[in-house]
């Protein structure tokens, strides 16, 4: 039975093992500006995740051949990407907004935007959270948070 | 040799240090009873938050999360058939069938029980085999050290199962990342990239939430869950010492109580092996094995008492030799590792009161299961499994990000943990073993110090790595470790050609 996918480099394993082996290859460059002991364990390490991933891909394409299908990383991708990009995004507020305002957004937002849809729930909860974390850290544990750089603090 | 033990109690009656054990039970039931979350992530969550806190209190955290969590686990397991951690799959298999029949509470109680009761077993093992295991590890020197590292790094790999070049691929990549800053001896940056807060090395902090705390988070978002509440509206509930009398189940629990400690010392067994094997040798031996499946509550008691056995365990070559047993026994590492506790013999000669005020707390966190799990908790705890997922998930990002940034103040690290974070979303779906990656930072930075130290006292000449015997019994265990399963599955195959 032939793979089901339109090319067989887009096997999930064999992307992975080709990322590895590019990434291992870059870091490998800067081992040369190393002192032979200091550079030692990483290079073999590097050399190793190199090996390793040829083995891998090698073993995955083998897999390809005798039309074995990859399962997929994900069921629902849109809602992998959207949950990454929500996560990423609620950092980078909190790196350039505030950590207090980009908490009460980030809440009820990535509550709502899956599936959880009370307004009174998400109310509660935001305001007990971002209470709790005032209270714990802000007040009882002097803990800085961001302040926000776009405010310049 | 066990002075220390009895000289540690009265620190773990501190009422700071108990109220810590009391509370990580707590919370430990409560996030095993979420389908999704696991001791491993709540341990990696909570690291970060104990830097300011005494080590016994952090200790006592982890120690109650881990037992909790393992019996925390059984409550979804029972009510929903979904087993709230991995190694709750086996309790299941009766335990969802007796909540169908009404009778959920009473498989709930005996979970709770049999929980408790491996607990206790595995802390009394910690007790009695770490502090002798400790006085010959402290004979090493850095040749052997060395070999214990690579040794626990082969270990994991090998025996988790799987397949060995992921196991391989990923222990790789946790010993790269541990020589990411300065080099320890001659001080030059390695691999920072002019970043700054990179020299001192990646934290494992870092690390541990990103690999462990974001793919459940993803998992969280990524599936609802839909519950119905029928069978945890209909648990049944009697007060516990009432149940008590209807638990008779002495031979399973002695079983599986050595079982799960066994498997639970096995570097990369864990709590599922242990629970699957304690099952089937219950229901082998069972005067009765066809009620087995439609509700058998000793079936229950199986799996649970096996599952918890193998909690504290797990901490015997974690603690002794810094290899641990399951994945939460290497997040554990990382916990000592905060604390500026390095896993290993020294921790036993250096810090006794913490090591072994360490094993008390287990001690104590198995029997607080049964207070804290018992009838009136135990309803409570069921209705855990109707929190909206989506919320949850919000609310686990927010206290990652905290803290990630409260370790030392600055964005880098959270983006950093993001990042491992992507690469262990990605390991995960592609069964890439996490273990190895955590033991690879933690071993990787202790092997190469000795490795080098050897190197020097031997004047660069690489035999003095094999010129004495411990050294040499060491390397030979690695290499079977590494042939071993390759052999016995040929053996088998053979056989089964035959």
């Amino acid at each position: 039975m032939p793979e089901s996918r339109n090319s067989r480099l887009a096997r999930p394993e064999t992307l992975t093992a080709v990322g590895i082996i590019v990434v291992a290859a870059g870091f490998l460059v800067p081992t040369y500006d190393l002192r032979a002991i200091s550079a030692l364990l990483p290079a073999a390490m590097l050399i190793g995740l190199i090996v390793l991933s040829v083995f891998l891909l090698l073993a995955d394409q083998r897999k390809a051949s005798a039309g074995e299908d990859a399962a997929p990383m994900t069921t629902s991708p849109k809602r992998v990407i959207g949950a990454f990009l929500m996560i990423v995004s609620y950092a980078l507020a909190c790196d350039f907004v505030g950590f207090y305002i980009s908490t009460v957004v980030t809440i009820p937002l990535v509550a709502w935007t899956f599936g959880y849809r009370s307004p009174v729930g998400l109310l509660i909860a935001t305001v007990i959270v971002v209470g709790t974390i005032w209270a714990i850290f802000d007040f009882g544990m002097s803990q800085d948070f961001p302040t926000g750089r776009l405010w310049g603090r | 040799m066990y002075s220390d033990l009895l000289h540690a109690l009265p620190d773990v009656f501190a009422w700071t240090n108990f109220a810590a054990v009391v509370i990580g039970v707590i919370a430990g039931i409560v996030v095993g009873a979420m389908p999704g979350l696991s001791a491993t992530m709540a341990i990696s969550v909570l690291v970060p938050f104990t830097f300011g806190l005494e080590p016994l209190v952090a200790l006592g955290l982890m120690a109650g999360i881990y037992n909790g969590a393992m019996y925390g686990g059984a409550i979804p397991a029972v009510l929903l058939r979904i087993p709230g951690t991995p190694a709750a799959v086996a309790t299941t298999f009766d335990g969802y069938p007796m909540a169908q029949k009404g009778e959920g509470g009473f498989a709930l109680q005996v979970a709770v029980v049999s929980s408790s009761i491996g607990g206790i077993a595995s802390a009394f093992a910690l007790m009695l085999l770490a502090p002798p295991l400790s006085k010959v590890t402290l004979l090493f020197g850095p040749s052997e050290v060395f070999w214990v590292a690579v040794f626990g790094l082969a270990s994991i790999i090998f025996l988790l199962g799987g397949n060995p070049i992921k196991g391989l691929i990923s222990a790789c990549f946790g010993v790269f990342v541990s020589v990411i800053g300065s080099d320890p001896i001659y001080g030059n940056d390695r691999f920072t990239f002019g970043q700054l807060e990179m020299l001192d090395g990646i934290n494992i902090v870092i690390l541990l939430v990103g690999l462990y705390a974001l793919p459940p988070v993803i998992d969280l978002l990524e599936t609802p869950l839909k519950t119905d509440g029928v069978n945890s509206s209909k648990l049944g509930t009697e007060p516990i010492w009432k149940a008590l009398p209807r638990m008779n189940y002495w031979k399973t629990w002695l079983r599986g109580s050595f079982l799960g400690i066994w498997i639970g010392i096995l570097p990369g067994a864990g709590g599922s092996m242990a629970a699957f094997m304690s099952y089937n040798e219950a229901r082998r031996t069972s005067k009765h094995p066809e009620t087995w499946g439609e509700g058998e509550p000793e079936g229950v008691a199986a799996a649970e008492v096996a599952n918890n056995a193998d909690t504290a365990s797990a901490l015997i070559p974690a603690l002794t030799l810094g290899i641990p047993g399951t994945a939460v026994a290497a997040v554990m590492l990382g916990g000592l590792l905060v604390h500026g506790l390095q896993p290993g013999p020294m921790l036993f000669r250096d810090n006794p009161d913490i090591v072994f005020g360490f094993m008390w707390q287990f001690l104590f966190g198995a029997i607080l299961l049964v207070l804290l799990g018992g009838s009136l908790a135990t309803n409570s705890f069921a209705r855990l499994l109707n929190l909206p997922r989506p919320l949850l998930g919000s609310v686990i990002i927010v206290l990652m990000l905290i803290g990630v940034y409260s370790i030392h103040g600055r964005m880098f690290d959270v983006y950093l943990m993001l990042g491992f974070g992507a690469i262990g979303w990605v390991m995960d779906r592609l069964k890439f073993p996490l273990p190895p990656v955590v033991l690879g930072l933690i071993l990787g930075g202790f092997a190469e110090e000795n490795l080098r130290l050897a190197l020097r006292i031997g004047r660069g000449d690489p035999l003095v790595l094999f010129q004495n015997t411990t050294s040499l019994i060491l390397v030979a265990l690695t290499v079977a470790v590494v042939v071993g399963p390759t052999l016995k599955k040929r053996f088998i195959d053979s056989r089964k050609k035959a």
